[in-house]
């Protein structure tokens, strides 16, 4: 009945969120630009700020017009499906859609509209001959900073506290799990969702992942890394009150999250979304789309890790050289747990 | 009808041979039981962190929000108002809350704020449903998407030109004092890392309520006992109680229906606020777009949980906060011991019920779930992930379905009352 009633209500009786919207008025050579964001939207300092990101360094360059829609809390798929029939009806092409959770909706919607070029971050599934999937090796980025937490940890015992338990965010925990086994095999790994679809709370609750980063603390672990959204903020705020190391995730978070808790980041897993949003919309106006998978990992400078800080710097050669036998194909990152 | 015949709360003539009262030395000899049970549990499964210090502190920190949210429901519904805008409330109480403590640069400013926050989202309902007469139920749904959707503007405009801050989220809140009992903490400390049976425990709950306590959770939990007080000893608490339960007979005596149920709603909204503020303040430490997380809902089912009564909301979410408390921290471990707990509990009723009761059936389906649980205790070593996250939400669910036959929500409550219907 709890979960009833904390279903019904939410937002997700909220109507399109129209607003948003920011548009050049002037020429509009480059084409017009749809974007439609997942949860949280531009400002959310993260994964749809990167997104926001690459679109801004491409509408500079090539001319863009550019109309941002974003997605609200509890949406049905129909809401994800009419957002996108909003701006492909509007004469916007190519269309971005940021997130997995577009999945079902731009194939669907991309089948209507065989005209408009689309674009998918994070996920492969939703195919089509006009659709572009821009995915990540997130296990890769993840190795490293796995193998860098091992390497740092002085109990032998490190955390990850995922968002919510969907396959993307077990790419990072497979990854991670897998780098500090790699340094350490006899290290402790303590694994934590702060929730399980569908509910999605997970990514947007601070004091739950302070909660957990604490029990994970008490519990022996000095390192922990986070794949929490807007959660991550908590767990670097229980992190700094034990003293302990913390791991970044999408951004550096070391230059982005606030100056009294950053010095306990260590490194980041750094996911370039504005470098593959910008390369989407770079081939679009140069017509040099070809549609499908477009795998951004190690190899393609897609995903790394950040040196912010200096504290990474006794060990970076040892994770170059991980990061050198993952290139070369030596080692291979398992994308599920 | 008397307005004394209001403040009657429970029947005269129970029978008292099947009736269970909770009084509070029945309440003490309940808690010190559980703290037995739990210790058993942790001695038998090596779940060490059921009982330490840290869990008993996250859990208050878990249950203070749904607590408060719970509280701000008690005073509207008492009033006769049904309040689904907990949540909508809440959400105005963490922005304000996070906005007052960086416009003033302190974090009891932020309290303040919060509680306005949350008290404007409680006019705006009172108005619609009391001076209006508009459903409740769709003014409460409409606040929450309003009280959405107006923090996610004031965030783009305030927050997203601070350093640090977003269109989605704060920056960092100035922080919010902490005390502890001085002298007893490093020694309770020592003592539970003894894990001896039964002091230690009691050594990591004693740690966990004296040590590094936010002034606010105090402030929240002396509000318990003051809602009680003001609702059910004093004059003005019983009118507004008279006008949840008969408003017609409240306004025969005189009694300015509107304006109490006005206070009541105001009060709600503030108190639902405050909780918002908690979580912005003290449980997060920033405020972020979504982070309520519909704690509203789990307050409100809180009070439902408590039948309307503030100490058994409290517990409601005391209950919420600590098994919340134990999934988020060791996850499978220890809500396997918790199974432990469940399936002693429940042997423990069964063995109540045949021999206090003599409730024969009943009893033997009592007995028969306590095997069942204790027969997945036994044959599993750890609970998988995909259940525990739901534990907090289960648990009290059962206890409702067990414990709470005999609710008993005000007369009128989400009636709708035009002033003078009664000619």
């Amino acid at each position: 009945m709890l979960m009833a009633a904390a279903a019904c209500g939410g937002s997700d009786d909220k109507a399109e969120t129209g607003a948003s919207a920011s548009s050049d008025a002037g020429a509009t050579k480059g084409g017009k630009v749809g974007l439609a964001y997942d949860i949280g939207g531009r400002g959310d300092q993260s994964f749809n700020d990167a997104a926001a990101v690459g679109l801004d360094k491409a509408k500079g360059e090539f001319g863009m017009e550019a109309k941002e829609l974003e997605a609200s809390p509890g949406e049905t798929d129909a809401q994800k499906e009419e957002r996108l029939r909003l701006l492909a009806s509007g004469g916007f092409n190519p269309i971005v859609a940021v997130g997995f959770a577009y999945s079902g909706s731009v194939k669907k919607v991309a089948a209507e509209f065989p005209d408009v070029k689309f674009a998918i971050v994070d996920d492969a599934d939703a195919t089509g001959p006009n659709i572009s999937n821009l995915v990540f090796a997130e296990e890769q980025g993840s190795y490293l900073v796995g193998a860098a937490a091992a390497l740092k940890s002085q109990k032998g015992n490190v955390g990850f506290i995922g968002g919510v338990k969907v396959p993307l965010i077990q790419k990072f925990e497979a990854g991670y799990v897998a780098g500090a086994k790699a340094v350490k095999p006899d290290i402790k790994i303590q694994v934590k969702y702060l929730s399980e679809p569908p509910e999605f709370t997970g990514f947007n609750d601070p004091a739950k992942g302070k909660t957990t980063a604490q029990g994970m603390l008490d519990a022996g672990a000095d390192v922990v890394y986070q794949a929490a959204g807007g959660s991550g903020g908590g767990v670097f705020e229980a992190v700094k009150g034990a003293n302990a190391m913390a791991i970044g995730v999408d951004s550096d978070q070391a230059l982005t999250a606030d100056k009294a808790v950053s010095d306990v980041i260590i490194t980041s897993m750094l996911k370039k979304v504005d470098v593959a949003v910008y390369d989407f919309l770079k081939n679009y106006t140069a017509n040099s789309l070809k549609g499908g998978e477009t795998r951004y990992d190690l190899k393609a400078g897609g995903v790394d890790f950040s040196t912010t800080g200096g504290k990474v710097d006794d060990i970076k050669s040892q994770l170059d050289e991980y990061k050198n036998k993952i290139i070369s194909g030596e080692i291979t990152v398992s994308q599920t747990p | 009808m008397t307005a004394t015949d209001v403040a009657a709360e429970k029947p005269a003539a129970a029978p008292p041979a099947r009736r269970f009262r909770l009084t509070f030395p029945v309440l003490l000899i309940g808690l010190a039981g559980l703290v037995i049970l739990l210790s058993i549990a942790r001695v038998v499964t090596g779940a060490n962190d059921i009982t330490s210090g840290g869990t008993v502190s996250a859990a208050l920190g878990l249950a203070v929000p749904i607590g408060l949210a719970g509280l701000g429901g008690l005073w509207s519904e008492r009033a006769g108002v049904v309040n689904i805008g907990l949540e909508g409330m809440m959400i105005l109480g963490t922005w304000f809350g996070a906005w007052g403590a960086l416009q003033f640069g302190n974090p009891w400013a932020g309290v303040l704020a919060g509680a306005l926050g949350g008290a404007i989202g409680g006019a705006v309902h009172a108005l619609a449903t009391v001076t209006f007469g508009v459903d409740q139920i769709i003014s409460g749904v409409a606040i929450n998407i309003v009280g959405l959707g107006f923090t996610q503007y004031l965030s783009k405009l305030v927050f997203a030109t601070m350093k640090g801050g977003g269109a989605k989220q704060s920056p960092r809140v100035p922080k919010m004092g902490k005390i502890s009992v001085p002298g007893i903490g490093q020694p309770l400390q020592d003592l539970q890392n003894k894990r001896w049976f039964l002091v230690s425990d009691v050594a990591g709950v004693l740690h966990g309520i004296t040590q590094n306590i936010s002034l606010f959770t105090i402030l929240a939990i002396v509000l318990v006992p003051l809602s009680f007080y003001l609702l059910w000893r004093t004059a003005f608490g019983l009118r507004i109680r008279s006008c949840g339960e008969r408003p017609v007979a409240a306004e025969s005596l005189g009694v300015n229906v509107y304006l109490y149920k006005w206070i009541a709603v105001m009060v709600s909204g503030g108190l639902a606020g405050l909780g918002g503020a908690f979580l912005s303040l003290v449980a997060a430490g920033i405020y972020r777009d979504g982070q309520t997380g519909g704690r509203g809902y789990i307050g409100l089912a809180a009070m439902i949980f408590g039948n309307w009564r503030p100490g058994g909301l409290a517990g409601g979410a005391a209950l919420f906060g600590y098994t919340d408390a134990l999934q988020l921290r060791q996850g499978g471990p220890s809500v396997h011991a918790l199974l432990l707990v469940v399936a002693l509990l429940l042997a423990a009723v069964a063995v109540y019920q045949l021999v206090r009761q003599s409730r024969n059936k009943a009893a033997l389906a009592t007995g028969i779930a306590a095997v069942a649980v204790f027969a997945v205790f036994a044959v599993t070593d750890t609970v998988p992930e995909a259940f525990t996250s739901f534990t907090p939400h289960l648990t009290t669910l059962l206890v409702l379905s067990l414990a709470s036959q005999r609710l008993r929500m005000p007369a009128a409550d989400g009636v709708p009352y035009r002033r003078g219907q009664a000619k």
